[in-house]
């Protein structure tokens, strides 16, 4: 899994580090993107484009997004 | 995985664009009357001044407000507005010759022109209220879009004011009530709508934009209710010819320092101080909304009428520095956004579709302009000055929209598509 850990980091450079590592994604491989933020205009740009996504919240607010572009994938059980 | 979002949150990047790049227009517009007659838009009152006032606040900041509405209103959850090209294509259109119109009847003093500019005015701000409020009524979840609610509200009001203002100007028959109709037209366009609008969508992009702490919900939840309730006041007070007005203004202007204190305290304290021209914007705009609160204070004390003028120049440079600092990141990502959401390759990345050189140019030529207007209602002369160096401001911006533009056109005429294998 690739980690993506992008909170710290000022709108929009996470969407930018977000489309690059997608653009480079392998079929068997997952993004996992965290986020203070829920991305919806990565969202937009991934589905648009052969990707799928799982995004889920954390108790701490922290957005989690799982990313493939793989639709064998099942993204909900990578969160844990 | 899809997660009910609609894959068409965004509306096509023509919508917001024709009202960005109409706005420089309307600046360069501006600036050749601040070059002019500045002796005349120095005149409270004057029909020049009045002509320059509309210029600025609804062919310069209403103008990029509604264009950023348009993307702001869908992005941030509300729900997607239908046939956005169409809608914005109508809405611009009655807008421009509106303003056009209203202001070409202050400037010449044609009484048919109010006319004009009441119908197309009026067309413009309902055809707006009857997409855009309806998406803005039952259950929000957002503060940003609950102020923005108000904050249209706040413009329907001001333009329907303005409406009736301008028919008695068209038809000559001006109403006992004039003064009172005039007062509650600005203080709602100016503290309704455009003030209560720049802090609701400070709370949004101060955070996301600059990695800072989070307002408090408090300030989120009574920021509107707080300039809602003062204005709602000040009609009472000024239908009923009450004494004591003034106090409601100061409420509000004790709301707008808050707001000041607890942006700066945040932008000073924020996680990675990153160089970026769009935070000098932001420097610049909320201490120009302090002299605008400082001015206004000492001529509620003074009643030295140069004061109201600084005060008015003042508010309207802040609204200008957040709009402009906002468009300087809107832009890019819109043109990044629309080419990678089509999958281009050659999307290029966001901080070289407008330079940061050309950014900072922009910045010091505002920075000039605002200096030189500021000191202008004890130097009138400057003000040519100020219009001189805001021609130079306008033509750099409409040369960054421009550019960006081309650039967005280039891509997609020539650009390749990324692709994956089938799995």
């Amino acid at each position: 899994m690739i980690e993506l850990d992008v909170r710290d980091l000022e709108h929009p450079v996470p969407l930018g580090l977000a489309v690059e590592a997608f653009k480079k994604l392998s079929i068997d491989e997952v993004i996992h993107m965290i986020h203070r933020k829920e991305p919806r205009p990565l969202f937009e740009i991934l589905t648009k484009n052969g990707g799928f996504y799982h995004s889920v919240q954390d108790v701490q607010g922290l957005w989690h997004i799982y990313i493939s572009r793989n639709s064998g994938i099942d993204l909900e059980t990578f969160h844990v | 995985m899809f997660n009910g979002l609609s894959l068409e949150q965004a509306p096509p990047i023509s919508v917001v664009l024709r009202f960005f790049i109409t706005l420089p227009i309307f600046g360069i517009v501006l600036a050749l009357l601040m070059i002019a007659a500045p002796d005349e838009l120095l005149t409270l009152g004057h029909w020049y001044s009045l002509g320059a006032i509309h210029l600025l606040f609804l062919g310069i900041v209403s103008m990029g407000m509604i264009g950023a509405l348009f993307q702001m209103q869908s992005v941030l959850g509300g729900a997607p507005i239908q046939n956005p090209h169409r809608h914005s294509l109508i809405i611009h259109a009655l807008l421009s010759v509106g303003i056009t119109a209203l202001v070409g009847a202050f400037v010449w003093n044609i009484p048919v022109l109010f006319m004009v500019a009441s119908i197309a005015l009026g067309g413009a701000l309902i055809y707006f209220a009857t997409i855009m409020l309806p998406l803005l009524f039952g259950t929000l979840s957002h503060d940003t879009l609950k102020g923005m609610r108000f904050s249209l509200l706040s413009l329907f009001l001001t333009a329907t004011l303005g409406v009736i203002m301008a028919v008695s100007y068209g038809s000559g028959v001006i109403s006992d009530h004039h003064i009172t109709v005039r007062t509650v037209h600005y203080s709602f366009g100016l503290m309704g709508w455009v003030a209560a609008l720049i802090i609701y969508v400070a709370f949004q992009v101060v955070e996301m934009f600059y990695v800072t702490t989070s307002y408090s919900d408090w300030c989120k939840t009574n920021v509107k209710r707080i300039i809602g309730s003062m204005l709602a006041f000040k009609i009472v007070g000024l239908v009923g010819n009450l004494p004591f007005v003034w106090v409601f203004d100061t409420v509000v202007a004790v709301l707008l320092t808050g707001f000041v204190v607890t942006t700066l305290k945040r932008l000073k304290t924020r996680k990675r101080r990153v160089g970026d021209v769009s935070i000098w914007f932001w420097f610049a705009g909320l201490g120009l909304l302090m002299i605008a609160i400082i001015t206004y204070g000492a001529f509620l004390v003074l009643g030295l009428s140069s004061l109201v003028s600084v005060a008015l120049i003042a508010f309207a440079l802040f609204a200008l520095a957040i709009l402009l600092g906002m468009m300087g990141k809107i832009v890019p990502f819109l043109v990044w956004f629309h080419l990678n959401a089509a999958g281009f390759m050659e999307t290029p990345i966001m901080s070289t579709i407008i330079s940061t050189k050309r950014l900072k140019l922009t910045f010091w030529f505002f920075i000039t302009t605002a200096l030189l207007a500021l000191m202008a209602p004890w130097y009138p002369w400057l003000l040519r000055g100020a219009g001189i160096v805001a021609l130079g401001l306008f033509t750099v911006i409409a040369t960054n929209l421009i550019m960006a533009t081309r650039l967005y056109a280039h891509v997609l005429k020539t650009g390749t598509k990324f692709s994956f294998d089938i799995p």
